[in-house]
């Protein structure tokens, strides 16, 4: 998936200005890393991405299409061409990890076949076959990160947005999950991750957007 | 490209839609949406069967409160099916004024007797209605005592139309107008308890009526408060339905499969409870009932009754989901 934003602005009724003037170009199958203090206006960003919030000015073109032109209506459809893995909406306590993976394609109406096969296959590339029937909350945090991002991908996202998906993890986890986000990329998903890790996000050499007070005053390098 | 630049314009764009294969709406899809259904048909009453204790609380109140006016409703059906069948000779009896000759009463007899309602007309001069009063009633010697005849010249009109509970306003009509003869002091119609019987019954009619349309509301905001507690309380789920793209209709399906379960479980034990009370008050009523006519049989729900009530509940549970869900989902937005 390609986005394209266009002197994006986003003013809350508030007054707050969240992001102003944000100009960038992310290509189909590009990785690339968001970073900025909090408040910088990274989670606005991809809340603009998931239609969750209207930008107040300017463009954001997903795959050439501008997203103000879509009804509240194609808003469902759009998002389930993403994967996201936002710190704020984590996993579901009263059903099982399967269940929880399963969430994205139950919506798109999928078969059960279907379910069973893309979970598994989604909960084997992030290590946890083998605690489908677990409930998330017997597992450790790394794990529970790791089921989140089993759900986000499961749909096969053409898009994939991660929200300080390491946050509280330990540096050798926080690792093994930006491996796994690079593996996506490497098949074809569009990757951009917010994290304020920068040692770690310069580690990974990919390209690095860096908001600060709602504005891109860094766009390429790598941090 | 010799092409205009309207007719480019729709090239272009029918390019990009299937370039990006972007759909901007939900292609209806009928094995998928009947398999969604189904999915939450089965989910939303294992739900219920999880939360036993609150479920069943529910559907108990819902239960009685369909009961109560399903129960009346019986009561009533009983009453009319035995008073339907009692039909009443009625007579009206004309008291006619006491200066009147006994020339103009006979006129006036022939008159009557020559509507097209009335069947005979029975003539009793006031020596005959004397000679009744002395035969039967022991007023003897205080007739006799009296300087004159006190009684008035008395004309019993028998009607054609043999009436029953319905048709009773029928012999009102003609004994209204039989009362409007100048010659008449007063009518009476003799079936009046009948008529009594009919205000009675269309009383309790519309105290069923109104009591079912307040009982009704009551059900539909008893299931409404309890959506709206389930759909707060599966608050998280929501949101992350939203955020992997559930459509809203998706999201307030299993809310709504929700009320018709209360609503049907509702609609079965209140039938369950009426035919149980039905039965248990059975003997004693025929036995009663049976003392005055025979063949008699209670009536209790049914089969059609049955479908009527749980159709009803069914209604009146999804339509209570309904409203809570619309009012409480739009609350409930990604942040």
């Amino acid at each position: 998936m390609e986005i394209e934003f266009q002197r994006v602005g986003k003013k809350y009724e508030s007054g707050q200005e969240a992001l102003s003037q944000v100009d960038f170009h992310l290509q189909q199958g590009e990785m690339a890393f968001l970073t900025g203090h909090s408040g910088a206006g990274k989670s606005t960003l991809m809340k603009l991405m998931m239609m969750i919030e209207r930008q107040t000015s300017g463009q954001i073109l997903v795959d050439g299409v501008d997203l103000r032109t879509l009804s509240r209506r194609a808003i469902p459809q759009h998002r389930r061409r993403v994967g996201v893995v936002f710190q704020n909406h984590q996993l579901l306590f009263d059903r099982s990890v399967f269940h929880n993976v399963a969430l994205p394609l139950q919506v798109s109406g999928a078969d059960s076949e279907q379910i069973a096969k893309r979970v598994r296959a989604a909960l084997d590339k992030v290590g946890l076959l083998d605690k489908e029937k677990y409930n998330p909350m017997a597992l450790s945090g790394g794990e529970q990160q790791r089921v989140g991002i089993a759900r986000a991908v499961v749909n096969k996202p053409q898009l994939l947005l991660a929200d300080e998906p390491t946050g509280n993890l330990d540096p050798r986890l926080s690792a093994e999950i930006m491996n796994l986000f690079q593996e996506f990329n490497r098949v074809g998903v569009t990757v951009l991750v917010a994290s304020h890790d920068l040692a770690l996000v310069a580690r990974m050499r990919h390209r690095v957007l860096t908001l600060n007070q709602g504005r891109m005053v860094n766009d390429g390098g790598f941090g | 490209m010799a092409q205009k630049p309207n007719q480019r314009g729709a090239t272009r764009q029918s390019i990009k839609a299937t370039k990006h294969n972007w759909p901007t709406r939900t292609v209806f899809n009928p094995g998928k949406y009947f398999r969604q259904h189904q999915a939450t048909f089965i989910e939303s009453f294992m739900r219920l069967v999880n939360y036993p204790l609150s479920s069943v609380m529910t559907v108990m109140v819902i239960a009685i409160a369909l009961s109560l006016p399903g129960g009346l409703y019986v009561l009533l059906k009983n009453v009319q099916s035995v008073t339907d069948q009692w039909e009443q000779q009625s007579v009206i009896t004309l008291y006619l004024f006491s200066d009147l000759e006994d020339t103009q009463a006979l006129a006036l007899s022939h008159r009557i007797s020559a509507q097209p309602d009335v069947a005979s007309v029975e003539y009793i001069s006031k020596e005959e209605g004397l000679r009744y009063f002395e035969s039967s009633s022991g007023y003897e010697q205080i007739l006799s005592s009296l300087p004159e005849n006190p009684l008035p010249i008395v004309l019993r009109v028998i009607p054609k139309e043999v009436v029953d509970i319905a048709t009773i306003s029928n012999l009102q009509a003609l004994r209204d107008q039989l009362a409007s003869q100048k010659e008449v002091e007063h009518a009476e119609l003799d079936a009046q308890w009948l008529q009594r019987l009919a205000n009675i019954l269309s009383f309790g009619q519309r105290f069923v009526y109104a009591l079912s349309v307040l009982l009704v509301v009551a059900v539909l905001l008893i299931v409404g408060n309890t959506i709206r507690m389930s759909v707060e309380s599966r608050r998280d789920e929501v949101l992350v339905m939203k955020l992997v793209g559930a459509t809203d209709s998706y999201i307030r399906r299993p809310f709504l499969y929700m009320g018709f379960w209360f609503g049907v479980l509702g609609g079965f034990f209140a039938s369950l409870c009426i035919l149980l009370l039905s039965w248990w008050v059975s003997a004693p009523a025929e036995r009663l009932i049976e003392s005055y006519q025979s063949g008699f049989q209670l009536q209790t729900f049914n089969a059609d009754e049955i479908v009527l009530c749980l159709t009803i509940s069914a209604f009146v549970g999804v339509f209570g989901a309904w409203i809570a869900v619309n009012r409480h989902i739009a609350t409930i937005e990604l942040q």
